[in-house]
């Protein structure tokens, strides 16, 4: 199995993960968050600070979904049925 | 006929918005909105079908429903079984369910065996260990795999996001 791993990833020779490949998963990871994408280049994030934010910014993506689920559940309970039936005109496409 | 222009509308100029911002280097198969839409929309429907939305005090009941039906309409759309947080997120979904599911086990090796040896990352042990337990089947991921996943994981939900507000804004009164 390592022998796969390695020949998969020749440029590492070992089944370690090089500080580079981190980095670069780092810095992508960086410029999927609102709040870090922005920074500049020149503005070196640490990794740790990446990292917090990521779960940060997860943990608000799962509030939003809970939020969202609750309207969601709401609205259809509330829709008069002409408007229902509409939205199940189109649920049916 | 209004209410299904106005959804048109609003995934079409999402679509646009991502097309712009989004970022070639990372893995571009992230789930065009619309196959998201179609499957939450299905279950939303099956939802409605199996229980009728006017009896007031199930909302909580409801939602919960809506939002399992959310995130398995995002695995699903992710290519199910193709990740690994999505295999895991339906996996999780499936054993509420009592239901058996079997993936192909080709994927399966590359984690398990890896994570025991390098749990966590020597420079940010707690935020590393803090996301395995946010994103589905980060448990087992060593650590590179599970910041790609994450990353992927992370464009899902902003787009599961995305969908669901278009969702709530249609169907808001004007």
């Amino acid at each position: 199995m390592s022998g796969r791993r390695s020949r998969s990833r020749q440029s590492s020779g070992t089944s370690r993960i090089s500080e580079d490949q981190i980095n670069d998963l780092i810095i992508k990871l960086q410029q999927l968050l609102p709040e870090l994408r922005d920074s500049r280049r020149s503005d070196k994030v640490s990794a740790a600070r990446v990292l917090q934010d990521t779960c940060n910014y997860i943990r608000n993506l799962h509030r939003e979904v809970d939020d969202l689920s609750e309207r969601l559940s709401e609205l259809l309970a509330n829709t008069d049925t002409a408007q229902a039936a509409l939205i199940r005109s189109l649920l049916t496409q | 006929m209004s209410f299904i222009k106005v959804l048109i509308l609003k995934f079409s100029s999402l679509r646009t918005q991502t097309m712009a911002s989004s970022d070639k280097t990372i893995n571009t198969d992230v789930p065009e909105k619309d196959v998201f839409a179609i499957h939450f929309l299905q279950s939303l429907s099956n939802l409605t079908t199996q229980n009728p939305f006017n009896s007031p005090d199930t909302t909580n009941y409801r939602a919960r429903k809506i939002k399992k039906a959310a995130y398995v309409s995002m695995a699903k759309a992710a290519g199910g079984s193709s990740r690994l947080w999505s295999r895991a997120l339906l996996g999780r979904a499936a054993k509420e369910n009592n239901k058996i599911v079997r993936f192909a086990r080709r994927k399966r090796k590359v984690t398990w065996k890896i994570s025991s040896k390098r749990r966590s990352d020597q420079r940010a042990p707690e935020a590393t260990d803090r996301l395995r337990n946010l994103v589905p089947g980060g448990g087992t991921m060593e650590t590179s795999k599970l910041m790609e996943e994450t990353a992927h994981y992370i464009k899902c939900l902003s787009m599961q996001v995305k969908v669901m507000q278009c969702l709530v804004d249609g169907l808001s009164p004007k």
